[in-house]
């Protein structure tokens, strides 16, 4: 079996029973109306302000849901000794690890376009100019994420306090993309003086490249039997 | 043996005279007065620090490639040690920052790059020491410590980037050293390399012991003995 079957396979696996239960969606989408919630709580004002805030919520959210979806990528092996029985499989490791990052990407990515209209709506801030660009930040940033979330999250597997851990380990990691999600859709939306979002982009694109090699190459050596 | 004791004995003066050049022998910075004397210790501890990242780093890398446990001791030792001179570094800064800057924090680029390294590598830290002792745990942690590795790259780009848009008043603490103050600093950054490697060392030989104790406790165990 090559890379690309392996891939689809696990892909298709997961999305199974990811549609058939739902229950990661549902929750990850319900968690980020709770966090929409909480922020609009805490912050919404005066429209300056919201638009001010704007960026740092709504990374804030990527942040949060994708460390949420990230956590549960391989809660389902973890069991019965499911994981060791993939691992163990004569399946390419790498593409194992590029279908659970395409279904954690998948996961941030559809929670993230149905919150993120809700959240311009409750902070009263126009998107319709910007949305393309946005949109593509916010896929690079959610790409960089499950890059670097998703084999991290083989720990959810073998140590102990996992679940405390990861986004202990996963957030000073993703702050690059953080930075440059928050300072580019700031520059985006016009509220600091830089209004170039390009070298954000370049920043991103360059470190969801590193992961994405760094995670294939990594990965065979991480995961013991 | 007599190696290491002659390189402690060394270190102890070491040490000493340096604390002396730093307090005694070199003059009060005009401008800054007496608190600029914190630069000896936080150059130095910075130094440290990235060396024992370095450390980590390197033993990591080894350790997923040989799976031999010396490596990943060496590991755990540089970020043991690496975490020790980055407190150091993150404490002595801001006292410094308060007279100098007039804040205690800044969003500077290499205080918050610093920041955030220390975090990586307490994560590492925290996944070794209380993740659990199975070999999976260990692997896991030497591949995050090399997974960091670029980001210190990224982190310090996003960062320069995210402040460069806000100038902000660059420190020149290094560069106008009178040649007095640079004996000191130089003797000071010595004394605390040699430290440094000394405390590495002997880390390193620590872990590797208790790995063994830990081995031969498990073996005796099986026999049917008792520890």
């Amino acid at each position: 079996m090559n890379f690309a079957e392996t891939l689809a396979l696990v892909w298709r696996k997961d999305m199974r029973i990811e549609l058939r239960s739902k229950d990661t969606l549902v929750t990850l989408v319900l968690f980020a109306l709770v966090m929409t919630m909480v922020f609009t709580f805490g912050f919404a004002n005066d429209p300056q302000t919201n638009l001010r805030v704007f960026p740092s919520v709504l990374w804030a959210n990527v942040l949060f849901c994708g460390t949420l979806g990230v956590g549960r990528t391989f809660a389902r092996e973890a069991r019965d000794g499911a994981f060791t029985a993939l691992v163990l499989s004569p399946a390419h490791r790498g593409a194992i690890l590029a279908a659970k990052t395409l279904v954690n990407l998948f996961l941030t990515l559809v929670v993230t376009a149905l919150t993120t209209p809700i959240l311009a709506v409750m902070l009263r801030v126009d998107l319709s100019d910007v949305a393309g660009l946005i949109s593509a930040q916010l896929f690079l940033g959610a790409a960089g994420f499950a890059l670097v979330g998703t084999p991290l999250a083989v720990m959810a597997v073998n140590a102990r306090f996992a679940e405390v851990l990861l986004p202990m380990v996963v957030f000073p990691l993703v702050a690059p993309v953080l930075i440059a999600g928050v300072t580019g859709t700031a520059s985006i939306l016009g509220t600091i003086p830089e209004q170039d979002p390009r070298p954000w982009f370049q920043l991103m694109i360059g470190f969801d490249l590193v992961y994405l090699v760094g995670g294939q190459f990594l990965f065979d050596r991480m995961v013991t039997e | 043996m007599n190696l290491r004791l002659a390189l402690v004995a060394l270190c102890t003066v070491g040490v000493v005279a340096g604390h002396w050049l730093v307090f005694d022998f070199a003059p009060i910075e005009a401008r800054m007065g007496v608190v600029q004397k914190i630069f000896y210790f936080h150059v130095p501890s910075a130094m440290a620090c990235y060396a024992g990242f370095i450390a980590c780093c390197i033993g990591s890398l080894a350790y997923l490639w040989s799976r031999k446990g010396r490596w990943d001791a060496l590991a755990l030792a540089g970020a043991e040690l690496g975490l020790i001179f980055g407190l150091i570094v993150l404490v002595t800064g801001p006292l410094w920052a308060r007279p100098a800057w007039g804040v205690w924090w800044k969003w500077e680029p290499r205080l918050t790059s610093m920041a955030l390294l220390v975090l990586m590598f307490a994560a590492y830290w925290v996944l070794h020491t209380f993740g659990g002792t199975g070999e999976g745990v260990r692997r896991f942690a030497a591949a995050l410590a090399v997974f960091a590795t670029p980001n210190i790259y990224f982190v310090h780009v996003a960062v320069e980037k995210w402040k460069g848009m806000h100038p902000e008043i660059e420190d020149k603490a290094g560069s106008g050293l009178s040649p007095d103050m640079r004996i000191a600093f130089l003797a000071s950054m010595a004394a605390l390399m040699l430290l440094f490697a000394l405390l590495l060392e002997q880390r390193y030989r620590m872990h590797l012991h208790a790995r063994l104790v830990g081995a031969l406790r498990r073996r005796i165990h099986r026999l049917g003995g008792d520890v």
